[in-house]
């Protein structure tokens, strides 16, 4: 049975909600449940999706006008 | 905090683009802070990124309120605190849960300042997730916010509406929670956790 073989790797990540950077696989140990969590949140990217979506949805409110979105997504000044 | 009277009002202050810089300086700075904190509150990649876009177009709404009398990071961590129980709180309505046992934690012997060893670093997300899912509420967030090394315990106290004391005292018994829940997982390796609901 290889039902599961359905699913990549990148969806079984997506899954756990973390994206890690490719690394070689090792045992690791961490001294604290802080150290583990913030070891995990710099590994978590941040979907580019976010910084899209607020592009337009503050582009569609008054207040600033300058494409702040565009120094984020590195699409120039 | 003020609630803006209808969100739509143009931003009164700095003029647009210095507001504008203001704001992208402010997503550079903090969107993986916020972003991981509504992941691993919320436990679902697209509730996160819902939540965060919208933690971040309240902030872009409010940023001429932002009087700097707490730090942005604490700024925007409130918001997506309020936002994440909403979200919570909205989805426990729907879903009624009695669950009766009583945490595990309590009465396992565990120290808590014992190392924590995880054999595949892949799978850490998933086993963290799992972790926080059988946490309280209370617990989870705790961890969460002290994890983020720009936090003192005086913010985290703020933020979750107690004393440093207090937060040193509960983050003991946070600690010794995950703790023990993180060993029951990687050696009984796959029991899914019964979530703790309040």
């Amino acid at each position: 049975m290889k039902h599961q073989s359905q699913f990549s790797d990148e969806q079984q990540s997506r899954q756990a909600g973390t994206e890690h950077q490719t690394q070689p696989e090792a045992a690791r140990e961490f001294a604290s449940a802080e150290e583990m969590l913030r070891y995990d949140a710099k590994q978590t990217a941040v979907p580019p999706e976010i910084a899209r979506r607020l592009q337009k949805s503050t582009g569609d409110l008054p207040g600033p006008k300058t494409a702040w979105w565009k120094r984020w997504l590195g699409g120039g000044q | 905090m003020h609630e803006p009277s209808t969100g739509c009002e143009p931003l009164t202050g700095p003029p647009a683009d210095l507001a504008s810089a203001a704001f992208s300086s402010l997503y550079a700075e903090n969107n993986r802070a916020i972003y991981y904190l509504a992941l691993r509150y919320l436990g679902d990649p697209q509730k996160a990124e819902d939540a965060t876009h919208d933690v971040f177009l309240k902030a872009f709404r409010k940023l001429d309120q932002f009087r700097g009398e707490a730090s942005h990071r604490t700024w925007l961590y409130r918001i997506a605190i309020n936002h994440c129980r909403n979200l919570q709180q909205a989805w426990h309505d729907r879903h009624v849960f009695a669950n009766t046992d009583d945490p595990i934690w309590d009465c396992a012997v565990a120290n808590a300042d014992s190392p924590l060893r995880v054999l595949e670093i892949k799978e850490l997300g998933r086993l963290i997730q799992k972790v926080l899912d059988a946490l309280p509420d209370e617990y989870r967030l705790l961890l969460l916010l002290v994890a983020d090394e720009e936090l003192s315990y005086e913010q985290v106290g703020m933020l979750t509406e107690q004393s440093p004391d207090a937060v040193r005292g509960k983050l003991h018994r946070a600690r010794k929670a995950f703790t023990v829940l993180f060993k029951k997982y990687t050696d009984s390796n796959h029991e899914t956790p019964k979530p703790i609901f309040r």
